[in-house]
């Protein structure tokens, strides 16, 4: 059986133009799909050989994993609900409705990648654009702080270098592209110029960038430290502002470098100045296939986009302060929930050492670190393979993820949708 | 005269944003033991945490480490609070007026958004000291705020008026976006200060690295610092001489914003 169109929700950029092919129960084949996405849909289409929820080690029925886990969690005075990058959107919901049943805090993977973009942008605004747009019109591509050859391997042929656009029937030829890293990287040879910086210097460079903009003085002793000239910085100026219609790409080597929310702060008042000469857009390099989602779910629901706190009932946002590394850290966390994502092993050692100390509940589609530290754990089915769901592509645009093979493991919003009516339940 | 001396040390954070010197002054012992305080979710009476002495009176002391203790002071109109141990975060956020002194350190966001009074730390203050919450268009907007210690990054960030002074070193980012107001800087001033500046005044007395957006003027003694120094010497600041007579040079910036802002850097020479 082959499915035409299928997303590959492995990264940010969602291609839909998979085509799977299926033999008994298993993808044995998904053409068009970038390295990345190969290995995706083969480790996601194995066979399930895990029980579906365990508790303390132990195999239980789904229905007792729920119980224990909503127990867990209503006697927790400050729970934290974390991750949710690699699930659907009608997940995120329910996970979103069960933090305000508890009074916790929820945040997502934003929080530790692309959480500075967010909070640049409630600063000041988002001039941004589709990646429709930036294939049918983008003339100038900056790749700044990313790697897409290896982190999303399809965005150049697909988005923005080599796709043939309405007004880019050249493709690569009507195309600048311009990549700024500390290093070069296999992205490198698609560059017509690459800027290699010093690394923690970013903000000084778009600053100044912003000043040659907009045709104001700027101190080259400024520079000294950054490992650029002013002439090349004039020059990537003049380009930026002779430009028909350009797209800068931030990634997360300007969200989680020295200045974070700074770095971003700069880029987007850069764009914003651009549009002054030209038009110029700005999209946030974004990692996991629903981490765009998490965001606009939470604040569709919240107002807020990460580190949401319910504690009073209402939702407040702090970052530093309600966000999951933060509250680990300072050990103010009292319970933890995990969905979809692998926090044992990836945030720092201070806070994973929490992660050890309090009654942790995992949700995933594998095994994992968080999964095997967890007193509960469940088993889920992917959304994109074994569930169906809404992601949004790293440019906001939302596109539905059909199921391709069966489950014998509860989808994500199956287990969240459950653990919160049993929750609202004990709470009354 | 009111204590309040910590007598369980909450083990989550305990949000006591009632724990003003303005709602105290009509209130009895037991009234003040019973007013509500965040612990996590639930809401526990503060007399749950704190042994309560006195009552009807503007003047707090609170004593115990209380850094998990957060918005102690918050919003407050009158009075004075006076903290023998660390204050946590949102010390005096958005306070109006009176007085808050901490002899310990005091947390992330301590007078945040605050628009009236003074705050004196005698430890060291955490990030956002003075500074604006996410998404708001401006921080303190006036007010005074003193640090013995260090402060963090973004200290005294979307400043609209007010003066922020610490004696030893502040973090990055330091009076970014600043509307108006003063921050003087006895330590070493971090990266990227003034960023985004539209008005303002920062001052140091190291030479820090600054943005390419910010130009050298001139070299000459402004006479207004001697009265913001007077005024620090009087607020306990031991401020030496030749600070009030020297030279400073003046660069003025950011150019990318108004660029009326101005950064002084004391002249040794």
């Amino acid at each position: 059986m082959q499915i035409e169109a299928a997303i590959c929700a492995f990264c940010g950029c969602l291609c839909d133009d998979i085509v799977l092919t299926i033999e008994s129960d298993r993808i044995v084949q998904a053409k068009n799909a970038c390295a990345l996405g190969k290995a995706w849909y083969t480790a996601h289409s194995r066979p399930p050989d895990l029980p579906a929820a365990r508790v303390d080690g132990k195999s239980v029925e789904v229905e007792e994993a729920i119980e224990a886990a909503a127990i867990l969690l209503t006697k927790a005075r400050y729970p934290i609900l974390y991750g949710l990058s690699s699930t659907s959107c009608e997940a995120q919901r329910h996970a979103v409705a069960l933090a305000e049943a508890l009074g916790g805090c929820i945040d997502c993977c934003t929080s530790v990648c692309h959480g500075p973009s967010g909070m640049a942008v409630q600063g000041f605004g988002e001039p941004t654009c589709t990646l429709g747009e930036v294939k049918n019109r983008a003339d100038l591509v900056i790749y700044w702080g990313s790697n897409p050859a290896e982190s999303h391997p399809r965005h150049m042929s697909r988005y923005a270098v080599t796709s043939k656009g309405r007004l880019t029937p050249n493709g690569r030829k009507n195309r600048t592209v311009v990549l700024v890293d500390v290093r070069s990287t296999p992205s490198s040879r698609f560059a017509d110029l690459l800027l290699t910086v010093r690394p923690g210097i970013d903000f000084e460079i778009l600053w100044a960038l912003r000043a040659l903009v907009l045709g104001r003085k700027v101190e080259p002793a400024g520079l000294a430290e950054t490992g650029i000239t002013l002439a090349q910085l004039t020059h990537l100026a003049e380009l930026m502002k002779n430009c028909r219609y350009g797209v800068l790409f931030a990634g997360q080597g300007l969200t989680q470098s020295a200045g974070n929310q700074m770095n971003l702060s700069a880029a987007i008042l850069l764009v914003r100045d651009l549009n002054q000469f030209t038009k110029f857009a700005i999209i946030p390099m974004r990692g996991h296939g629903n981490v765009t989602g998490v965001d606009q779910v939470l604040t569709w629901q919240t107002g807020y986009p990460f580190g949401v706190n319910f504690s009073r009932g209402y939702p407040r946002f702090n970052p530093g302060e309600f966000t999951m590394v933060d509250v680990l850290r300072r050990k103010e966390a009292d319970a933890v929930l995990s969905v979809a994502s692998d926090p044992a092993a990836s945030l720092p050692a201070e806070a994973v050492q929490r992660l050890t100390e309090v009654p942790l509940i995992a949700i995933d589609t594998h095994e994992s670190e968080t999964t095997r530290l967890a007193r509960v754990s469940f088993m889920a089915s992917t959304v994109g393979i074994r569930a169906s769901g809404t992601a949004y592509r790293m440019d906001n645009v939302p596109l539905f993820l059909k199921q391709a093979l069966t489950s014998i493991y509860p989808s994500d919003e199956e287990i969240l949708g459950r653990l919160l009516e049993r929750v609202r339940e004990l709470k009354a | 005269m009111i204590r309040l001396a910590l007598k369980t040390r909450p083990d989550l954070p305990l949000e006591a944003d009632t724990i003003r010197p303005d709602y105290f002054a009509q209130k009895t012992e037991a009234e003040i033991a019973k007013l509500p305080v965040l612990h996590g979710n639930q809401f526990c009476a503060l007399g749950d945490f704190f042994n309560v002495r006195g009552g009807a009176s503007d003047q707090l002391v609170l004593e115990g480490d209380l850094a998990q203790v957060k918005r102690i002071g918050t919003g407050m109109e009158y009075g004075q609070i006076t903290i023998h141990g660390n204050a946590g975060m949102h010390l005096g956020a958005g306070m109006r007026a009176g007085e808050i002194v901490v002899f310990g350190d005091a947390g992330d966001w301590a007078g945040a958004e605050m628009c009236g009074g003074k705050i004196h730390i005698h430890g060291n203050a955490g990030h956002g000291l003075g500074g604006a919450y996410r998404g708001s268009r401006h921080g303190m907007n006036r007010g005074m705020i003193l640090v013995e210690g260090n402060a963090g990054n973004e200290t005294g960030s979307l400043m609209r008026r007010g003066l922020v002074a610490v004696r030893g070193d502040v973090g990055e980012f330091a009076g970014a976006f600043v509307i108006a107001g003063t921050l003087i800087v006895f330590g070493s001033l971090g990266r990227r200060a003034g960023a985004g500046m539209k008005r303002g005044t920062i001052v140091a007395y190291q030479q820090p690295e600054l943005l390419p957006t910010f130009t050298f003027d001139c070299v000459y003694q402004p006479l207004y610092l001697r009265l913001i120094l007077q005024t620090l010497q009087l607020e306990g600041f031991s401020i030496e001489e030749e600070w009030r007579t020297g030279a400073y040079r003046r660069y003025s910036g950011d150019l990318n914003a108004l660029g009326k802002g101005e950064i002084f850097v004391y002249d040794q020479h």
